[in-house]
C-alpha cells in the first residue's frame, strides 16, 4: 500500500484533498520496529506523531510497582497526538507488540507548520483530532461502566 | 467503508484484565462472530454505534469475551 493510501485510511486526515494528503506525506518518515521496541516512553519530551501504518502498539502507564497496559492500537491508528496539541510531556509508554510494525513518523513542528499555513488542512485535522478524543472518552465511559458492574 | 472498531473484553484472559485493542477493519463485527486480537480469540458479545458515521469512517465498539480453547492457526 502506497503512503498516499495508508494516510487515507485514517481517521484523523478524512476530509482533507488529495493535493492536501500529498503535504502531509511529505512531512512523514516511515519507520520500521520490532517486538518490545519502545517507541515513545512516558514523561519525555518528544516531539512526533505517529501512524500505524502496520502491527499493532501497546499503550501503557508505568508506576513503581508495574506497568498497567491501558490499550493496543492496530493498523490506521494514531498515538502521540496529545502533545501536539498540549505540548505536554509524553502521557504513556508506547511498546511494539509486534515484528514488521511499520509506523508513520509526522514531526510536530512541521505538522503544526502545515496546518497554520493551509487554514482548510489545519480546520480539517483539528477537527477530526477533537472527534478522536471525544472517541476515546466515549471509549473511556464504556470501559468504566462495565469495569464497575464487574 | 472504513470500520474504525474498539474491542473491549469482558471478564479476564489468563487471570488479567485485557487493556482491549483499536484497529481498523473492512468490515463490521457482528455479534456471535469470533476476531482475533493480538493473538487470542474472542467472542463478540454486543455491538455499537459510538457516533454517526463520517467522512468514510464507520466508528463502532464491540464487546467481547475470551475464548481459551481457540488458538491461532500459526
Amino acid at each position: 500500500m502506497s503512503l498516499l493510501e495508508s494516510l487515507g485510511k485514517v481517521q484523523i486526515f478524512t476530509g482533507l484533498e488529495r493535493d492536501e494528503v500529498e503535504r502531509v506525506a511529505a512531512l512523514c518518515q516511515q519507520r520500521a520496529f520490532r517486538k518490545g521496541d519502545i517507541i515513545v516512553r512516558e514523561g519525555e519530551t518528544s516531539q512526533e506523531l505517529f501512524v500505524i501504518g502496520e502491527g499493532m502498539v501497546e499503550i501503557s502507564l508505568t508506576t513503581p510497582a508495574a506497568s498497567t497496559p491501558l490499550i493496543n492500537l492496530g493498523k490506521g491508528q494514531v498515538f502521540g497526538e496529545m502533545t501536539l496539541v498540549d505540548r505536554g510531556a509524553r502521557s504513556a509508554t508506547v511498546t511494539v507488540l509486534n515484528d514488521d510494525t511499520v509506523l508513520l513518523a509526522i514531526p510536530h513542528d512541521a505538522f503544526l507548520e502545515l496546518c497554520e499555513s493551509d487554514n482548510h488542512i489545519g480546520f480539517i485535522v483539528m477537527r477530526n483530532l477533537a472527534a478522536e478524543m471525544s472517541l476515546r472518552l466515549r471509549y473511556h465511559n464504556i470501559a468504566g461502566a462495565m469495569f464497575a458492574s464487574e | 467503508m472504513i470500520y474504525r472498531v474498539s474491542y473491549m473484553v469482558r471478564g479476564k484472559v489468563r487471570g488479567q484484565t485485557h487493556p482491549g485493542l483499536v484497529r481498523n477493519e473492512d468490515r463490521a463485527p457482528a455479534v456471535g462472530e469470533q476476531v482475533e486480537l493480538a493473538g487470542d480469540f474472542f467472542a463478540v458479545t454486543e455491538v455499537q454505534e459510538l457516533i454517526p458515521p463520517q467522512g468514510g469512517f464507520s466508528f463502532l465498539h464491540a464487546t467481547c469475551e475470551w475464548v481459551p480453547d481457540r488458538v491461532p492457526a500459526n
